[in-house]
């Protein structure tokens, strides 16, 4: 009989745990429900929409006639998506290269400490929090032919051309445009998260190596890189995702540089309009962002 | 002595490379700044000072004192006649308010603030709740939603933006303005919803579960400690989020191109600028100024959460 109370007791117990998970379990599933609906409906059910739209001639009015492959085969063998795909691989390897370098050369001088410094923490995020569009006419007049400074400065000082002209006029040209436009925007970015790391890395390392007799390339070298090495790893696979994806920062700055984004938009959104072909282009810039995040996992951080 | 030489040198170095580097990241809005402060025949002064003030471009941007001045002065005696009722007088100002001359820059500027602010609060709530669900209760099915979140990180706006018009298209939504409008308000709540619930969920696991335990055996509901404990404490957390978001949709132009196109008396202030570039030759005061009032809300916001927002970028990236 003694026995025997304890007993029921803690199957009551363990019955009243068990609904309490239960009960638990569907508590998180009514909270995340919203969520899961919307990403689901809005964005995973669009994704497999597109899929299915790159197998059509899309009709702007009207029913879609299906074409099957039809679309992927008139993309693959334009040679104007094969210059897309060209600059789109300069634009993100400039872009990346860029921000990275310039994100860790001044987290490298933010760190140390100087007057007014946090001033000038706050005033160098101004260009990553900016809205774009308030910033490419600036960037547009540093460059105008007739007004700008840099034709007063390399025309007029240093008579480095022959005349006056728009460097962002040409493609060739415009595309380093963009490149350096996108590094002055995004190096906050790189900076800030370099500088996060270097604040957290401990002062005796430097201290042993001082007394050592190490020189500052090789504290830099053997103490601070090493700690650097996995937040720089990230920066760079997020700077190509978003990169290889972006519109904004090109196509408002230029219309000459056409990377894929904007080559896709100018295609789906301009002239005849022809989505089919721009969904299927949208789905291999898609299928190609995945290839090289594959290669960039497996061979540079060797997970 | 040449060792004090030696750091002379450096010193003034380091504040030499403090200034390249301040410079670099500053010189397009003083530029921008002092454009817009400039007269035309000032524009190809290199000097950021400009030799006399111009107020023009932001009273005309703002409206201040130029209702009529579009106006012919026939016109003016016309409005002057007495026998004129209100409403035709009305109707005949609005004829030249409407000249197409003047940027409507206070339209485009609510038409961006109320997407912005709608979508960014409609997609915090949902966030909250979803935020605190994978973060705090355990159930089958909360990993695969956790690394989803992170997977709808390499998604492009492009990927998405056929498929949506042509659902738009399709349903009928983008046969009219308000249709469209509200297509993009909706677009723009999905586009902010997993960076929230990404930061948000960063910031929820770091509240300590003692708090909730207490809050529990005190006889809390889970839902009450959502809006007792869990949003107090995370207000500044809840707020940059926020601000984050609406940042995202303030500065959005693909979407908003493309579903507004066609609708002028919408056009949020991106596509709004964009128009005015294209369309009128090189009025570059007008241009600044507009460009430095676009600015200045986020700017504004930034600076009220710069702290928290700082933060909340390195905890592990964002998406842009």
């Amino acid at each position: 009989m003694t026995v025997k109370v304890p007993a029921v007791r803690s199957n009551r117990v363990i019955v009243k745990a068990h609904t309490l998970r239960i009960e638990e379990e569907r508590f998180g599933w009514k909270l995340i429900l919203p969520s899961v609906i919307i990403i689901g409906s809005l964005i995973i059910y669009p994704i497999i929409y597109n899929m299915y739209l790159s197998l059509f001639d899309v009709k702007l009015q009207g029913a879609n006639i299906y074409i099957g492959l039809q679309n992927y085969k008139n993309v693959l063998t334009d040679p104007s998506f094969w210059h897309a795909v060209l600059t789109t691989f300069i634009y993100v390897i400039g872009t990346t290269i860029g921000t990275t370098l310039i994100g860790l050369g001044v987290a490298l001088v933010m760190v140390k400490n100087f007057p007014f410094r946090s001033l000038v923490r706050a005033l160098i995020l101004l260009p990553y929090i900016a809205p774009v569009i308030s910033v490419v006419f600036s960037w547009q007049f540093f460059f105008d032919p007739v007004n700008g400074l840099f034709m007063h400065v390399t025309y007029d000082m240093l008579h480095l051309f022959e005349k006056r002209f728009s460097l962002i006029g040409s493609p060739q040209n415009a595309v380093i445009v963009a490149i350096i436009f996108n590094i002055w925007r995004s190096f906050p970015f790189s900076y800030l998260m370099i500088l996060s790391r270097l604040q957290s890395i401990d002062n005796s390392g430097y201290e042993a190596a001082e007394i050592d007799g190490a020189s500052s390339w090789q504290k830099f070298r053997y103490i601070t890189f090493p700690e650097l090495y996995f937040v720089i790893g990230s920066i760079v696979i997020l700077r190509v995702i978003w990169n290889f994806n972006k519109f904004e920062d090109v196509y408002l700055l230029t219309d000459n540089v056409k990377v894929l984004s904007v080559y896709t938009y100018f295609k789906a959104f301009t002239g005849v309009m022809d989505q089919g072909q721009g969904a299927a282009l949208a789905l291999i810039q898609f299928l190609l962002l995945i290839g090289f995040i594959l290669f960039y996992v497996k061979k540079v951080l060797k997970w | 002595m040449v060792v004090k030489k030696k750091n002379i040198i450096r010193k003034t170095g380091f504040f030499l490379l403090i200034l390249l580097i301040v410079t670099f990241a500053v010189f397009p809005f003083l530029q921008m700044l002092s454009l817009s402060l400039k007269y035309q025949f000032d524009w190809g002064n290199p000097s950021l000072i400009p030799k006399k003030i111009n107020l023009e471009a932001y009273k005309e941007l703002l409206n201040i004192g130029t209702k009529l001045r579009a106006v012919p002065d026939s016109i003016k005696r016309l409005l002057e006649n007495k026998a004129l009722t209100r409403a035709q007088r009305r109707s005949i100002t609005k004829k030249y308010q409407e000249t197409g001359d003047v940027f409507p820059f206070l339209r485009y500027f609510g038409n961006s603030f109320f997407l912005s602010f709608t979508a960014s609060f409609i997609s915090l709530i949902v966030a909250t709740l979803g935020a605190y669900s994978f973060s705090r209760i355990n159930y089958r099915g909360r990993g695969i939603i956790q690394r989803g979140v992170l997977f709808v990180y390499m998604f492009g706006g492009i990927l998405l933006l056929i498929p949506l018009y042509q659902v738009a298209i399709k349903s009928g939504l983008a046969r009219t303005g308000s249709g469209s409008f509200i297509s993009l308000l909706i677009i723009y709540m999905v586009q902010t919803l997993p960076v929230s619930l990404y930061m948000l969920g960063n910031y929820f696991r770091s509240i300590p579960f003692s708090i909730e335990e207490a809050a529990l055996i005190d006889g809390c509901t889970r839902f009450e400690i959502i809006y007792r404990v869990i949003i107090p404490l995370s207000l500044p957390a809840l707020s940059t989020v926020f601000i984050y978001a609406f940042m995202i949709a303030w500065n959005e132009y693909l979407f908003a191109s493309v579903f507004l196109r066609s609708y002028k008396n919408l056009y949020t202030l991106p596509i709004g600028l964009k128009a005015l570039f294209v369309s009128k030759n090189a009025i570059w005061d007008r241009i600044m100024a507009a460009s430095i009032l676009t600015a200045t809300p986020v700017v504004i916001l930034f600076m009220i959460v710069q702290k928290n927002l700082v933060s909340g970028l390195t905890s592990g990236g964002v998406k842009e």
